[in-house]
């Protein structure tokens, strides 16, 4: 079975990302950290069912701390795993960091702008296309609490591959 | 003028000026690198952590970690 690792900042929502995708009813409370173990759980897709990892949260793939020490196990022992990147649209630079790294070590990512309606709110500007168009992986808006955008995170699976950073890197210059 | 991060005041603004080579990976995740517009919000008593906005969003730090970053606030 294919495994999917949910990965982001402390404090996004992938724990609340997990339960829709997977039905289960993990605990969500509004600090960060709330998640220092992992969870595993599984979800039907379209053609084939996958293994849900909720993974904790972490700043970058240098851990500090416990937490962190266990995201990146996790990732480094999951190779051939596609990862959920989650990000925080409304503080998005943070994630971008995070999801970089990931797409550096080669992994296959989809990207979730999570509490979209939050940086709707702070009025936050994400151009989406120009996203999907320097990075080449599917970037989707989603509010994990009341499901938005989750369709779309499911059909987005199949399309996700691994991208080389010096290709994004070349894309950036361009538009620059 | 420069100062450490940890000694601005409430509601003072600075840009980035250095961090310690060692520390600099270490905060880049949590999008404060140098060049970047600061803002003190909270400051912990019992030398607790402080509290700076960056990009519009809160990010805490131990002050130990504040004592090695340099900031040049903005007049």
């Amino acid at each position: 079975m294919k495994k999917i690792l949910l990965m982001g900042n402390p404090n996004v929502g992938k724990s609340v990302f997990f339960n829709r995708l997977t039905g289960a009813n993990v605990i969500e409370s509004n600090y960060p950290g709330t998640t220092v173990d992992y969870t595993k759980g599984y979800m039907k897709g379209d053609s084939e069912d996958f293994e849900i990892i909720d993974v904790p949260g972490t700043f970058s793939l240098e851990a500090k701390d416990k937490a962190e020490e266990v995201a990146v196990k996790m990732l480094e022992e999951e190779k051939g795993a596609l990862v959920i990147c989650v990000i925080d649209a409304s503080k998005i630079e943070r994630g971008l960091y995070l999801c970089l790294e990931i797409i550096e070590r080669g992994y296959s990512v989809v990207m979730a702008l999570n509490m979209w309606d939050v940086a709707e709110d702070k009025n936050v500007q994400i151009d989406i296309e120009k996203l999907k168009n320097i990075l080449n992986i599917p970037v989707v808006p989603t509010v994990a609490i009341s499901g938005k955008g989750f369709k779309e995170v499911v059909l987005s699976i199949k399309k996700a591959a691994s991208v080389g950073v010096k290709e994004i890197m070349e894309r950036v210059g361009e538009t620059k | 003028m420069e100062k450490k991060l940890s000694e601005m005041n409430y509601e003072e603004e600075g840009r980035v000026g250095s961090i310690k080579q060692d520390l600099k990976n270490k905060v880049a995740g949590m999008g404060i690198r140098v060049g970047k517009n600061l803002k003190m919000i909270t400051k912990h008593p019992l030398r607790g952590p402080i509290v700076v906005e960056v990009d519009g969003a809160h990010t805490s730090l131990a002050l130990s970690i504040a004592d090695r970053i340099i900031v040049e606030v903005k007049k």
